[in-house]
């Protein structure tokens, strides 16, 4: 192994995965890139990437060893047992990730396409000798050699050889937010691109807080905010059949920064379905499932606390008034 | 209560999204004016060089219009908007073709738009967009309650017009790169019509284009389906980001697009229709005549400060000699009729009302009855056109009209009488402010140091 022959020493590296591809992990892990670093966690199932913002926000990205055509991990040479974790910046191991190009051809496009007379090469556009037009099969190398040591990713495409060390921080051990799964207040599975349409509705008023009610009876979820240009609402009272799962214990209705929210999109732009759950604390929970190549299937965890219910009252009873007047004007 | 409720199709959303995207390259904040027959949506921009109008017929482009009215005014109601707030909210929303492939190009079910405005109560936009799918979004938009400014244009004065197809104007307008500013047409003794673009700007640093860039394309005249320009050499000149913002909006509605004008430095008229909807745009123009030696923009700058100094003569030299004045006469009954039309009226004498330079405040006028100012008219015949409403017009530069009020004219008559040999005559400053009718409240005017305590 090419570990052992550069260390030079006989014992096997503490963790060490192998994928042919590095996009699934990519687009994994940039769905949870609302904070600088991630506490990464390897367990034998696979790899928990968790990012946490201030407390109030959380990620969970779980890459499944799946996804991974080696996967070995030697839990035997540590002392106690425990599961090696550490914190690693997300940002820079996401750019380890997309070393040889796997970048967002969309950006690129966007950019080239701003300044349209800066250039007229069109180098955006898929080129037809890149390794990705060609299927020229690309390896990467997750390696963490022992406690403490580096986190190594090493790419291999066409016989060039990258290896990148990332420092890894000792862990913060951040609890997770808790969500009571025997407390459920409701819970819904929709399509992931109703809830990305609902929130792309409501972000032109550049709102600062939403609100997330869910009722029995019409209009079932409705979301709403109300920012410096206006207020907004989004309501499913004639998408009921929008909704694949609904069911509901009581009145549920809870306000969320919505800056926070949204930076969930992206998690929503790549998921086929999300499983919408509020606890009897209000805390609000969001799991994506996410269809990658090949078949397999991740999820993508987020939760979030709600602003205490006191603060509500103000604003948020007001607009909620308003949405009724309105519907009546409607009517 | 509601006083104004109208119901668009996808394709009514579509077209009213893309007349606010073309009002946006103009000004931030758009005006809406309601009446029984038509919603209009006017925008002004910053240094008021600009206007555009769009007028939709409502029993045409809407599939439900009802108009209430309010008390004060039963026939027309008005108010700004924030356009950036409305544009978001009528975007184009992506359909679903995976899910439901037979409607994918198709979201919007229905768009509900009802105006809400009483005492004691929010005045509020109120949107509600609902979604073939089913979901429904409402809007509140919070709006402002201030009368529209209207530019307006004299078509007796403008001798000069064209017509051409949206599309070829369009498609000559993309010859020009980006960083222009100006827009030259002219035509020459042959049978070609030239459209020059230029800027002044000189770019520094990264650019790769070192400016000043001039690009000048011929067409001919036969691309025109007419085109009636009597005067040689006449080099008239336009903002190419207006004169863009419109070719773009016209090509949406495919139709021909006519062009009015005179002379620079009047305003040049713009203006075609689509299905229910009539578009009409203000430019203001700048430019030469006559002297094809000379390039144009060292002429333009030149030209600039001449009307002004022109203007301030004549105001004092009237002053002086205490001509007797047209006072303007408040009339309020009138203003509560109705504003039949928007667009400058077809038959109008060539007397123009007062010259004006552009950054004259004197030039709007508020329709507030504090202000006990009506526009001077110079025939009654057309008050009733223009009742109450505020006018923007240019400045006549080549030709000064006597009958001008405003506070330019007692500025300058002040001025005269400071630096001019001997002492200010109270009575004499007194006898003269007697002719003026009041425009403004005094404790207005004493902001602008006028008076002396």
């Amino acid at each position: 192994m090419e570990s052992s022959i550069r260390s030079g020493s006989p014992q096997p590296p503490l963790f060490k995965a192998i994928a042919s591809s590095t996009r699934q992990i990519y687009q994994l892990l940039k769905c949870i890139s609302f904070t600088a670093k991630v506490h990464v966690q390897i367990t034998q199932d696979g790899i928990r990437f968790a990012a946490d913002h201030s407390r109030v926000m959380q990620g969970v990205a779980f890459l499944d060893k799946e996804l991974f055509t080696t996967y070995t991990l030697n839990l035997a040479e540590n002392e106690d047992g425990a599961l090696p974790q550490f914190q690693v910046n997300l940002a820079a191991f996401l750019e380890a990730l997309q070393i040889f190009g796997a970048s967002d051809l969309a950006a690129k496009q966007a950019k080239a396409e701003a300044e349209p007379y800066r250039s007229n090469l069109r180098n955006y556009r898929p080129d037809a000798f890149s390794h990705q037009t060609l299927g020229v099969p690309g390896t990467c190398c997750l390696l963490y050699e022992e406690d403490g040591s580096p986190l190594s990713i090493i790419m291999e495409e066409t016989g060039v050889k990258t290896r990148c060390n990332m420092v890894t921080y000792t862990p913060e051990q951040p609890d997770d937010i808790p969500f009571a799964r025997d407390d459920l207040a409701f819970k819904i599975i929709m399509h992931s691109k109703w809830l990305l349409d609902s929130l792309s509705e409501l972000a032109p008023m550049s709102p600062t807080k939403m609100t997330i009610s869910a009722s029995p009876d019409a209009p079932f979820l409705a979301l709403s905010s109300s920012g410096a240009l206006g207020s907004a609402s989004v309501d499913f009272t004639s998408g009921r059949d929008l909704l694949d799962t609904f069911t509901i214990e009581t009145k549920w209705s809870q306000s969320f920064k919505f800056d926070l929210v949204k930076s969930a999109t992206e998690a929503m732009r790549v998921a086929s379905k999300v499983s919408f759950r509020g606890d009897g604390q209000g805390v609000l929970s969001l799991q994506f499932m996410v269809e990658v190549e090949g078949g397999t299937t991740s999820f993508l965890d987020f939760r979030f606390v709600p602003y205490i219910a006191q603060d509500d009252d103000d604003d948020d009873d007001d607009d909620e008034m308003d949405s009724d007047e309105s519907r009546g004007e409607f009517s | 209560m509601v006083l104004l409720r109208f119901t668009l199709s996808e394709e009514g959303v579509n077209a009213l999204r893309d007349a606010l995207a073309c009002l946006n390259k103009f000004s931030d904040e758009v005006s809406l004016e309601a009446k029984r027959d038509k919603l209009v949506f006017t925008a002004l921009n910053s240094s008021k060089s600009a206007y555009a109008a769009f007028s939709f017929a409502t029993n045409r482009f809407f599939s439900k219009y009802q108009y209430e009215g309010v008390a004060q005014n039963r026939e027309k109601f008005f108010c700004k908007l924030y356009n950036r707030a409305l544009l978001s909210l009528f975007r184009a929303r992506t359909g679903d073709s995976l899910h439901d492939p037979e409607k994918g190009g198709s979201v919007i079910e229905r768009c509900d738009v009802a105006i809400e405005d009483e005492a004691g109560r929010k005045s509020r936009f109120m949107v509600k967009i609902a979604c073939r799918n089913g979901m429904t979004t409402k809007y509140r938009l919070p709006f402002e309650v201030s009368p529209p400014v209207h530019a307006k244009f004299d078509k007796d004065e403008a001798i000069h017009s064209w017509c051409i197809s949206s599309k070829t104007l369009r498609q000559l307008m993309d010859h020009f790169g980006p960083g222009i500013e100006y827009l030259d047409i002219h035509s020459d003794e042959d049978a070609t019509v030239n459209l020059t673009c230029f800027t002044e700007k000189v770019a520094s640093g990264d650019e790769v284009l070192k400016k000043p860039l001039h690009t000048s394309i011929a067409v001919e005249k036969d691309e025109f389906d007419s085109f009636d320009v009597s005067e040689d050499k006449l080099h008239i000149v336009v903002s190419v980001k207006d004169f863009r913002a419109i070719t773009n909006h016209a090509v949406f509605l495919g139709s021909d697009v006519s062009a009015q004008y005179s002379i620079p430095s009047r305003p040049m008229q713009i203006r075609y229709d689509g299905d229910g909807v009539k578009c009409e745009f203000l430019l203001m123009t700048v430019g030469e005549r006559g002297a094809p030696g000379q390039r144009t923009r060292n002429n333009r700058t030149g030209e600039r400060p001449a009307p002004r100094a022109q203007q301030l003569e004549s105001a004092a030299s009237r002053a002086t000699s205490k001509a007797p004045t047209p006072a303007p006469r408040p009339t309020p009954a009138t203003r509560r009729e109705p504003m039949p039309s928007l667009r400058p009226i077809a038959h109008r004498q060539s007397q123009r009302p007062p010259p004006a330079t552009l950054d004259d405040d004197s030039l709007f006028v508020q329709q507030d009855d504090d202000y006990q100012w009506e526009p001077v008219k110079m025939n009654e015949g057309e008050d009733e056109e223009e009742e109450g409403y505020a006018r923007l017009e240019w400045d006549a530069s080549d030709r000064p009209n006597p009958s001008a009020i405003k506070m330019s004219s007692v500025i300058a008559y002040q001025a005269t009488q400071r630096n001019g040999p001997g002492p200010v005559h109270n009575e004499e400053q007194d006898q003269l402010m007697s002719y003026l009718d009041p425009t403004q409240r005094l404790s207005q005017a004493r902001q602008f140091g006028l008076f002396y305590d």
